[in-house]
């Protein structure tokens, strides 16, 4: 499997506190990797230094062999990088259909797409995450699952080759959670999307990584298979305490 | 490039982009009998009561600088205390060019509107630096150093005087006719802006601005350029409202910065907005009627209590109606306009 992603060196600091210090990781193609660590381990800085947000103060990240750490997040999304929000941030004013058709007109580029084209476009991703017969409905009067989803289709409408998918869990209850976790699984199985999970729940990632990356502090302790991870005495201890 | 016919609608292709046009004639009626109604109207008052012509005017007026500015709100994200900065920017250069050169009002349209165009790019950076009230305040600041510059360079802007002997934008004999004349010109300046403002936030460039204007971080991230996005929605209102500048000079014959630059002016300008509803482009037109009509009638039966009751009313009106008088029509008389997609299962 090809590379899709290579971090070399992150680091973030905020004043006196270092988010993320020193990351390397890379994902291949195709992957569904885990990023797992305790509140305030960086998961999310790490995440958004990736797409753009924010900008790192040292460190290297390539996308598809292309240096991509100076580029404004736009520019990177048009490269194939998309995200979803831990907390969901949907457009409030704009309709659910209204939402994703910002991404289908301004992700990838597509020549010869029209104004009606994305509108088509999607509703085929809204239809995937099972939102077609709310598309009217403004976004800020969906609930908390239908908010996920919706950010989830405003991300696949922008074409990514990686997708990120942060905490998705939180805030859902099981019967919703068990069905988030299934789209997510269908989404990465129908537009080939590669996965990086960020996720506190264990069990979700043990079902669905191939590969855990464990942060704490800032810093990465811990890589490699989902079970492997699980029985690292580094992870426990960053979890539970010593 | 290809252009394509369809029942509904004309698809037009060039270079890799493809837009099409909806043609829609059962949506024509009710904006048909309203622009009938705003033609008929400055017809019959000049044959009744002339002196409300200025009135009209001054509404048409009111309204066509509302108009793009609800479109430089809603592509910014932000709200614009100053947009008198690029009435002064318009007024000062169709004055100058006027007097000093006697360039016809063609082409000083032309150049107020390349100065307002010019003005607005370079102003547009403050709305990437800058957001909420500090953006607002910024953007306050500028017209009141302008006029601080037309009271400094006395020799150029006259200062509290201002430019006088502007030529006319027409000259078709009698004051009465002439009034009506510039009624009409104002109508259709209004009228066009609010196609073209229309036409815009109608098409997939109003998207991206609507997106900025709910979560710009986001839309940055799902590809939206919004510094592009930002820049031009700064300069083209921007031009738009100088060439409101550039009327202004022509039709009183004189330009003065202490007549539109100043807060009051501005006061104006943001009730009619606030009252016609924010970004409501339609609304701005029932703002314009209702402040310069408000303003008239306070003038005849308040006098001097007039610049007192004023804002007072305007105030009450807010608190009543946040969501302005266009949005509790709309409110009352929810339309989709867009047509709603069917899918067949």
């Amino acid at each position: 499997m090809a590379e899709i992603l290579k971090v070399t060196d992150i680091t973030k600091h905020f004043g006196g506190l270092t988010a993320v210090n020193g990351v390397s990781l890379s994902i291949n193609e195709g992957e569904t990797v885990g990023l797992m660590g305790p509140n305030g381990a960086g998961k999310t800085t790490l995440v958004n230094m990736i797409c753009g947000s924010y900008s790192a103060d040292s460190g290297k990240i390539e996308f598809m062999g292309k240096d991509i750490t100076k580029l404004p997040p736009w520019k990177r999304c048009k490269l194939g990088i998309s995200r979803t929000y831990q907390i969901p941030r949907p457009f409030p004013e704009l309709t659910a259909m209204g939402s994703v058709v910002v991404s289908a007109l301004h992700g990838k580029d597509r020549p010869n797409r029209s104004f009606e084209d994305a509108y088509t476009e999607a509703t085929c991703y809204l239809e995937f995450v099972g939102l077609f017969s709310k598309r009217n409905i403004l976004a800020r009067d969906l609930t908390l699952f239908e908010m996920r989803g919706l950010e989830l289709a405003r991300a696949l409408a922008t074409g990514p080759k990686l997708i990120f998918v942060d905490e998705v869990m939180a805030g859902l209850n099981p019967g919703e959670a068990a069905k988030a976790v299934r789209l997510i699984e269908r989404a990465k199985d129908q537009f080939g999307v590669t996965v990086l999970w960020i996720e506190h729940v264990m069990a979700v990632l043990m079902r669905a990584a191939q590969r855990v990356i464990v942060l704490h502090y800032g810093e990465k302790i811990a890589e490699g298979p989902p079970q492997e991870v699980a029985d690292n005495p580094l992870v426990i201890e960053s979890y539970l305490g010593k | 490039m290809e252009l394509e016919v369809k029942r509904d609608r004309l698809v037009l292709r060039a270079r890799g982009n493809k837009w099409e046009w909806h043609i829609e004639p059962r949506y024509w009626r009710n904006p048909l009998i309203y622009v009938g109604i705003l033609i008929i109207v400055p017809v019959v008052v000049y044959f009744v009561y002339r002196p409300l012509l200025p009135t009209i005017i001054e509404a048409n007026l009111l309204a066509t600088i509302a108009i793009p500015l609800a479109l430089m709100t809603i592509g910014t994200g932000r709200m614009n205390f100053g947009p008198q900065f690029y009435i002064g920017i318009g007024g000062y250069t169709a004055a100058l060019l006027s007097i000093h050169y006697h360039l016809n009002p063609g082409l000083t349209l032309i150049a107020a509107a390349l100065g307002g165009l010019l003005f607005g790019f370079l102003m547009s950076p403050l709305a990437i630096i800058s957001g909420g009230l500090y953006y607002s305040l910024l953007t306050l600041l500028f017209p009141l150093l302008f006029l601080e510059l037309t009271l400094i360079f006395v020799d150029l802007f006259k200062g509290d005087t201002g430019l006088a002997g502007i030529a006319p934008l027409v000259s078709v004999g009698s004051f009465s006719l002439n009034l009506l004349a510039y009624t009409f010109i104002t109508l259709i300046m209004m009228l066009f802006y609010l196609f073209i403002v229309d036409k815009i936030l109608r098409s997939r460039y109003a998207v991206p601005m609507a997106a900025i204007n709910d979560d710009e971080e986001v839309a940055n991230g799902i590809g939206v350029n919004i510094n592009k996005v930002k820049i031009i929605s700064v300069a083209i209102p921007a031009m738009m409202i100088a060439i409101i500048g550039w009327f202004y000079a022509h039709y009183y014959g004189t330009f003065s910065g202490q007549t539109f630059l100043p807060l009051t002016f501005m006061l104006k300008i943001f009730m009619v907005t606030m009252i016609g509803g924010r970004t409501q482009i339609y609304g701005a037109i029932v703002g314009g009627y209702f402040i310069a009509f408000l303003e008239l009638i306070l003038i005849r039966t308040a006098g001097d209590m007039a610049s007192l009751i004023f804002p007072i009313i305007l105030l009450i009106l807010l608190l009543v109606l946040p969501e302005g008088l266009f949005g509790l029509y709309r409110k009352r008389r929810y339309r989709e306009y867009k047509p709603t997609l069917h899918v067949r299962r």
